[in-house]
């Protein structure tokens, strides 16, 4: 009972598989064939055909848009006019592959002149046609509407036409001559598909009646928004990843400014790391975006991005790492020093590596500020995670997008903060035995200061953490230089 | 004797308005062993500092055999390098086992071979009785193992001066012996020293002389039986009297 089919297309239409034989057959042809039939359309009465397409269009099911998706549900309206002497007994309409034709979606209205007429039919879908046979055919000359609601064309976009036949009331089947109508359709991704999949379910619509989840947790739009801000998210971890690096060692190098004998470097240091402190990175972010541009210095936006990361995060990492540095017992500077070693070799070869050690938890929350610092950037149209979930909200009215940006900062943030408090708890717990007190011997009796002095005033590595995390802000804790006098005033009274 | 190791000449030291050495002076011949003795907050701690310049003389000279500790000009980590010192807290670097800790400096400020500054860690490591723990780390240690771990460390740079800053002040009773042990055997191998303690044994067994400081100054100095068994000063008496 499957009419034969031809195809035909218009020029436009992408490659539909199912054709693709066929199509090959035609080769070049084509074009011309089609030239000839619309030339042949436009030359001979209309009634000449048996059924002609009068109109074929879907209704939009773009939100706040009136394109055509594909993938997505839409109301497909086809109008055929019947020949004035012949009946028709049946109707088949075929779209590309991958379109949707519920049978039980179509429905049928039979026109005679202006007057609707009931023509009780049946419904068949077979693959990606709908096959509408009327029981006592549709009268000679009445147009025939099919409307196929929940129709959905393939999500691949491009510009399509329908195919069909007809039977007439002796069996004879012919084609439905192309009348270059076309429908041209939006292309839909996998999520776009979901989203339009979810919409229908009806716990999801349930769930959706809800204002404040529909507002903060629509399905539809986690579903749409995901992908595209994970791409903002790989931007925010690429801004990172590069800049955090690049801070450490120019951070250590501020710090030793900071810290340095020299009262000019002193200044340089401490002017630096105060002036960055002392401004929001918001405010810097727009000094560099627009300064910049304007001096004549032109640079991609992510590079400007990081350059702002990392002199921001220096200042910071320089004084967590002058806390670390500050924090390691005097003692170890002096042990190195009374073995020869010079002021870089203590530093590079003993100080930093403990410093480092402690100082680990702070950086890896400084890591996190960053991190989080990125969304900044966004102010400036750097692609990063705030900036696209601004954009589908800003096209939705939905706060979702935002919902899940927060959800990409977390999934970073909260597993470093869990290592942080694992690397806290080792330093306090790790080293029973050196639970330290950070007192010199003068204040305990010398016979019994002995373990307890033992490495003392190193105190404990977790408190110097915390500490350091109080130094934040604007505190800078007694300045101990290490000077080729070590320790000079700390010693004074042991003697 | 000859030459001294070291000479102490006018040596003053003061923390702001606090005068904490007073126109010391000393000289310590080679293979000598001198005891400092005297009460907290005599200068003990910090004329010794002072002989590896850890603290800055405020006027006075100190020579070390051929230079003088006090001269801008002096190449400071050169000296330090052959005067070795020991410090009451030990000062082992945390982050490093005890053979790394020995090797470091070799390696950094006499530029040995990875190779020798081992082999020479080991060495030393064994003369003070922890071959075994060359792999182990300070936290791992007792403070009296972790304290030989700083006289090797010293030793292992060939010192021709040993400073002990109250070496065994820190430690559990139990464990001060090991560490007078192996103090004794530095000085029976003909180590010039300079120890700082509150001993007296040890200071009477091991000294060649002993000094007595009080008030930043030098009170008294003598063979340890001069000192210890007809004190001239009354401060020394009171003193020692005190202790023993």
């Amino acid at each position: 009972m499957v009419p034969m089919m031809r195809s035909m297309r218009s020029g436009s239409v992408s490659p539909l598989s199912s054709m693709k034989g066929t199509l090959k057959g035609a080769g070049l042809r084509l074009p011309l064939l089609l030239l000839l039939v619309t030339l042949l359309l436009c030359l001979l009465p209309v009634q000449a055909f048996g059924l002609t397409t009068e109109r074929f269009t879907a209704k939009s099911n773009q939100d706040g848009a009136d394109g055509v998706m594909g993938a997505t549900n839409t109301r497909i309206t086809w109008q055929g006019q019947s020949a004035e002497d012949e009946s028709v007994k049946s109707v088949t309409l075929t779209l590309p592959e991958g379109s949707r034709l519920p049978a039980d979606g179509v429905t049928v209205t039979v026109l005679e002149g202006l007057k609707r007429i009931s023509v009780p039919a049946n419904m068949v879908e077979d693959g990606t046609s709908v096959i509408v046979t009327f029981d006592e055919g549709a009268p000679a000359g009445s147009m025939i509407m099919l409307e196929l609601n929940n129709a959905q064309f393939p999500p691949d976009g491009g510009t399509y036409s329908v195919v069909g036949t007809y039977t007439d009331m002796n069996g004879t089947t012919a084609d439905i001559p192309d009348a270059g109508k076309t429908v041209t359709v939006i292309g839909t991704t996998v999520p776009e598909q979901m989203a339009s999949w979810l919409a229908e379910q009806p716990w999801v619509q349930a769930w959706n009646s809800n204002k404040f989840l529909h507002l903060f947790f629509d399905p539809t739009i986690i579903v749409t928004t995901v992908p595209s801000v994970f791409w903002g998210w790989l931007l925010a971890l690429g801004l990172v990843a590069i800049s955090f690096p690049v801070a450490i060692p120019l951070g250590l190098c501020w710090s030793f400014l900071r810290m340095a004998k020299n009262r000019f470097a002193r200044a340089i240091g401490s002017l630096y790391i105060n002036v960055v402190r002392g401004t929001p990175l918001f405010l810097q972010i727009y000094i560099a975006f627009f300064g910049l541009p304007l001096l004549g210095i032109q640079m991609d936006n992510f590079v400007l991005g990081v350059v702002v990361l990392v002199m921001n995060s220096s200042a910071y990492l320089a004084e967590i790492f002058r806390a670390g540095i500050q924090s390691i017992n005097k003692g170890q500077f002096e042990a190195a020093r009374s073995l020869g070693m010079n002021g870089a070799q203590t530093m590079i070869h003993v100080i930093i590596p403990q410093t480092f050690r402690r100082v680990i938890p702070t950086m890896t929350s400084e890591f996190i500020l960053m991190y989080k610092d990125t969304s900044l950037l966004a102010a400036v149209g750097v692609m990063e995670i705030m900036m696209y979930s601004k954009t589908i909200t800003a096209a939705t009215g939905n706060v979702t997008p935002y919902i899940v940006a927060a959800c990409f900062y977390l999934i970073v943030t909260i597993p470093l903060t869990k290592a942080i408090n694992y690397m806290e708890e080792r330093l306090v717990g790790g080293h029973p035995k050196r639970r330290r007190q950070n007192n010199l011997p003068e204040k305990t009796p010398a016979s019994l200061s002995g373990t307890v002095g033992a490495v003392a005033a190193e105190g404990s590595e977790a408190a110097v953490a915390r500490s350091m995390r109080l130094s934040e802000g604007f505190s800078h804790g007694p300045q101990v230089i290490a000077r080729d006098s070590l320790g000079a005033k700390m010693r004074g009274k042991d003697v | 004797m000859s030459e001294p190791v070291i000479r102490i000449q006018n040596l003053e030291k003061t923390f702001g308005d606090n005068t904490v050495l007073r126109d010391i002076n000393l000289e310590v011949q080679r293979g000598e062993v001198v005891v400092v003795l005297g009460p907290s907050g005599s200068g003990k701690s910090t004329m010794l500092r002072c002989i590896n310049r850890l603290e800055e003389p405020t006027s006075g000279h100190i020579w070390f055999e051929d230079v003088d500790v006090c001269d801008k000009h002096t190449n400071l980590n050169e000296v330090r390098s052959r005067l070795g010192m020991v410090f009451q807290s030990f000062n082992l670097f945390p982050n490093l086992t005890a053979k790394k800790n020995v090797m470091l400096a070799q390696r950094k400020v006499l530029k040995r071979s990875a190779e020798e500054a081992e082999k020479v860690a080991i060495a030393r490591l064994e003369e003070v009785g922890l071959g075994e723990r060359v792999d182990y780390k300070p936290a791992e240690l007792s403070g009296g193992q972790q304290q030989r771990v700083a006289i090797a460390r010293a030793l292992a740079m060939d010192p021709h001066v040993m400073l002990f800053d109250e070496a065994t002040s820190a430690l559990d009773p139990e464990l001060v012996r090991d560490v007078l042990g192996v103090m004794r055997r530095l000085a029976e191998g003909g180590m010039t020293m300079i120890v700082v303690t509150h001993e007296m044994g040890f200071a009477r067994d091991v000294a060649d002389r002993v000094v007595f400081m009080d008030g930043g100054l030098i009170v008294e100095e003598g063979t340890p039986d001069e000192v210890f068994d007809h004190p001239k000063s009354e401060r020394t008496r009171d003193f020692l009297g005190h202790i023993t």
